[in-house]
């Protein structure tokens, strides 16, 4: 999954560390989530989002293939 | 391109939570190094005392502390940091049972091996290592 959090991070001058101690994880973890090869669980997930003051949606983007798919009643 | 906001710096939380592990792991460490020491030098396992069995096993204390300290230090890592544990823990166990396997089967043919559970012991350990350095790599 995609996301912006390099960016939200970089734009208020934190480095991984700083944002892993807010967020309570460790900088690995930030790391793995800012290049995409970990997605968070739903709590991190709002802990972010709480953090940046905004919606997860606009935080993640998952990829285009991965919508849920409607099925006829 | 990298600045110096992507610091490989541990952050403040990875270095507390590192220094709780090590206050923990390390007497358990020292106690069951002084433990087999003492168990070695005055243990008399190779005599014929019946006593031999239960100073052989002593030494299970001091790493049932070690044990425990590894599974506050799990409790204490995120999720991520759980996953790359439990990756390498699946490597270690791989390696002990095709180990285990393998030896058995030397066995059945007739090969006699001394120190197998060391040999199991040692191959586990050596595959958690290796399995851990490569995934915390990604």
């Amino acid at each position: 999954m995609k996301n912006g959090l390099k960016t939200l991070r970089e734009d208020r001058g934190w480095t991984q560390g700083a944002l892993a101690d807010r967020l309570g994880v460790s900088r690995q973890t930030v790391n793995a989530l800012e290049t995409g090869r970990y997605d968070p669980a739903l709590p991190l997930a709002f802990r972010i989002a709480r953090l940046f003051g905004q919606p997860i949606e606009s935080i993640f983007t998952p990829p285009e293939d991965q919508g849920v798919q409607e099925f006829e009643a | 391109m990298t600045n110096k906001l992507d610091s490989k710096d541990r952050s403040e939380g990875d270095r507390e939570k590192s220094r709780a592990y090590q206050r923990e792991f390390w007497p358990g460490i020292l106690a069951y190094g002084v433990v087999l020491i003492g168990v070695l030098v005055w243990g008399d396992l190779d005599g014929d005392s019946p006593w031999r069995f239960l100073w052989a096993v002593l030494p299970v204390i001091p790493a049932l502390w070690i044990v425990r300290a590894v599974l506050r230090h799990v409790r204490r890592i995120d999720d991520y940091q759980r996953l790359l544990l439990l990756q390498a823990l699946g490597g270690g166990f791989a390696v002990a049972m095709i180990a285990s396997v393998t030896l058995a089967f030397l066995e059945i043919a007739g090969l006699s091996i001394q120190g197998v559970g060391w040999i199991i012991y040692g191959a586990g350990m050596l595959g958690w290592i290796i399995s851990g350095a490569v995934v915390g790599r990604r």
